[in-house]
């Protein structure tokens, strides 16, 4: 701390409060507010209710939830596995080509998820591979977008293993494809766990590639939040944005109890 | 079984790490790679293991050519200097680790991790994980696993380094040991502490610049050092420019009486302990002085060569010359060896 005065640290302390209020806590609650208001005409909600909460766990908006949460954990992990093959090739790899790999896995983030949507719908709309209206095409773009995190993730944590630890386990006598399961695998448990919480919590929020790209069938909350404000549904937006809020904490939650467990074997 | 290296190169792109090494290890042998970082040591022992590939040379084993051979088909145990013991794995599990590579049977499994942690003093500590263990611990852990594969060349790479001093010099008797109880096996040890090379290996080989720059028995290489560069980096030895006059030589214009002048040697070669301090000896002036415990330390300069300086071991119970005091040191013939100068 820099700032040795008592008056000094109370002055930090509540310029920090303000600003993360203002910033941060504020959006949160007002929508959270908005999802028990029943009108808001003045400067504070009234005539709460529950109501818009029921609504957004019944029928179609509960489906939804069901498909975010299919969606994240599907695409979210067919990400991790792609982004950790990623890395552990890159890493491997002689340094031109690691290099391409790197930039080519964090290309779908370097471009707004709009463009990657558009890019999917066109490819995937036509022969030979028709994805266009199926649950996949939103899965997938998940799974590009995704993998750059986990991609990220798991190749700076391989930038810490001392490789030593494969040298070793090959003068042992073990086969590469043991060394890779037994030993580096392990050792990168606590990065794969990281990058599967975010990549789950970053899908649960997706919006800009999957509104290009989702069909009837297979719509996100997110996407519905999206629709219901747009229709000028504020109250049940802000419900459902509160449920999946909630749903992405006890997500991340219970991944993030997952990693402390892989940190501690 | 016989390690060989023939002329082995190594570049880690454009940089030279190790040049033209050519070098035998005998079965029951150990020989210490000694030199200070970046002399291409460790390079050295990477080719051995498999971990690096040789840009020219060939590597054999018992005759075999292993050049182009994976490490996992060489049956070599190495021991790193932070022992990569598998974090994840308890101590047992490391020990086990290349025997259920080789598919060996469960009971067989059990029975020699029960031998080898036995050997390592660590059979309380089977079931902890390497976090749970101490450095000491650690290394003796890493040994365990390396032999526990029954290898006919052991590698240590620098075991000690990550030490400190006290464990380091417990464990350096642990290592010798540990020796008498593999006494078919050929060691390559690794090290820049000149202590560790006298102590444990039967030839040094010491190392400079990616070459290797002598290779002798230990004690050979100390009395006798082949080259400037051996006798101060081995030793930490004097070494001060001679003149000949006939077959004698001169310190500074003193006669050293008994030391015989030979042909393309012109340096004079002594241990800061063989010096002692008496009468008739080469006048040097005090500039430093250091209390080592069991003795001080003495930094003087040679009168009439000034770009030298003279380090002299001196008994704790003598006294210490004050500061700028003049003295005469004294060069027991026998302590004194000729050595090329260095030409680099």
């Amino acid at each position: 701390m820099l700032v040795w005065t008592k008056p000094g640290k109370a002055l930090t302390w509540t310029a920090f409060a303000l600003v993360f209020g203002v910033l941060v806590l504020a959006p949160f609650i007002v929508v959270i507010a908005a999802a028990f208001a029943g009108t808001w005409n003045g400067v504070l909600p009234s005539n709460p209710t529950v109501g818009h909460l029921q609504e957004a766990l019944s029928g179609d908006e509960l489906a939804s939830l069901s498909v975010s949460l299919q969606t994240a954990f599907l695409g979210g992990l067919l990400a991790v596995v792609v982004g950790t093959w990623g890395a552990l090739a890159a890493h491997g790899a002689p340094g031109p080509v690691a290099r391409v790999a790197d930039a080519l896995h964090h290309l779908p983030i370097a471009v707004p998820s709009v463009v990657v949507g558009l890019g999917l719908l066109v490819a995937f709309s036509r022969q030979p591979i028709l994805l266009n209206g199926t649950k996949w095409i939103v899965v997938i773009a998940h799974l590009v977008l995704m993998v750059a995190f986990s991609y990220g993730t798991v190749a700076a944590a391989l930038q810490r293993v001392d490789p030593s630890y494969a040298d070793v386990a090959a003068s042992l006598g073990a086969s590469p494809a043991r060394v890779l399961w037994q030993v580096r695998l392990p050792m990168l448990r606590p990065a794969i766990a990281s990058a599967a919480g975010l990549s789950v919590a970053l899908s649960m929020g997706e919006v800009g590639a999957t509104i290009m790209v989702y069909p009837a069938s297979w719509r996100t909350v997110p996407v519905s939040i999206f629709a219901l404000s747009d229709r000028g549904q504020t109250f049940t937006a802000a419900a459902e944005a509160l449920v999946l809020l909630t749903a992405t904490v006890l997500v991340v939650f219970t991944l993030d109890r997952l990693r402390g467990r892989a940190v501690e074997q | 079984m016989t390690v060989q290296l023939d002329d082995v190169s190594v570049h880690f792109g454009r940089t030279l790490a190790l040049e033209g090494l050519s070098l035998t290890v005998a079965a029951g042998e150990t020989v210490a790679l000694l030199g200070p970082s970046g002399s291409g040591k460790s390079t050295a022992l990477k080719a051995v293991a498999g971990f690096v590939r040789p840009s020219s040379g060939r590597i054999r084993l018992a005759g075999q050519d292993v050049t182009d051979l994976p490490p996992a088909k060489r049956g070599i145990g190495v021991v790193v200097q932070q022992y990569a013991l598998f974090p994840h794995l308890r101590v047992s599990d490391n020990v086990a680790f290349g025997l259920r590579a080789a598919r060996t049977p469960k009971g067989e499994v059990t029975r020699r991790v029960a031998e080898m942690l036995e050997m390592v003093g660590m059979t309380s500590f089977a079931k902890r994980f390497p976090r749970e263990l101490s450095g000491g611990q650690q290394q003796r852990v890493a040994i365990a696993r390396a032999l526990a594969i029954q290898p006919k060349v052991l590698l240590l790479d620098e075991p000690l380094a990550a030490l400190d001093a006290q464990l380091r010099a417990d464990m350096l008797g642990e290592l010798q040991k540990l020796r008498r109880e593999v006494p078919d096996v050929a060691i390559v040890y690794v090290t820049h502490d000149q202590s560790e090379a006298l102590a444990l290996a039967d030839r040094i080989a010491v190392m400079r610049d990616a070459r290797l720059v002598d290779i002798a028995p230990a004690a050979q290489l100390y009395a006798t050092p082949p080259s400037a560069f051996t006798a101060s980096f081995l030793g930490g030895a004097n070494l001060l420019p001679v003149e000949t006059f006939g077959d004698g030589v001169k310190v500074a214009g003193h006669v050293l009486p008994g030391v015989r002048a030979t042909p393309g040697k012109e340096l004079l070669c002594i241990r800061p302990h063989a010096i002692r301090l008496g009468d008739a000896g080469v006048p040097v002036r005090v500039i430093a002085t250091q209390w080592r415990g069991s003795s001080n330390q003495l930094t003087c300069t040679v009168d009439g060569l000034p770009e030298v300086s003279v380090r002299i071991d001196l008994p704790a119970d003598l006294q210490v010359p004050a500061l700028g005091a003049q003295v005469s040191m004294v060069l027991p013939a026998e302590a004194c060896s000729l050595v090329p100068a260095e030409r680099r």
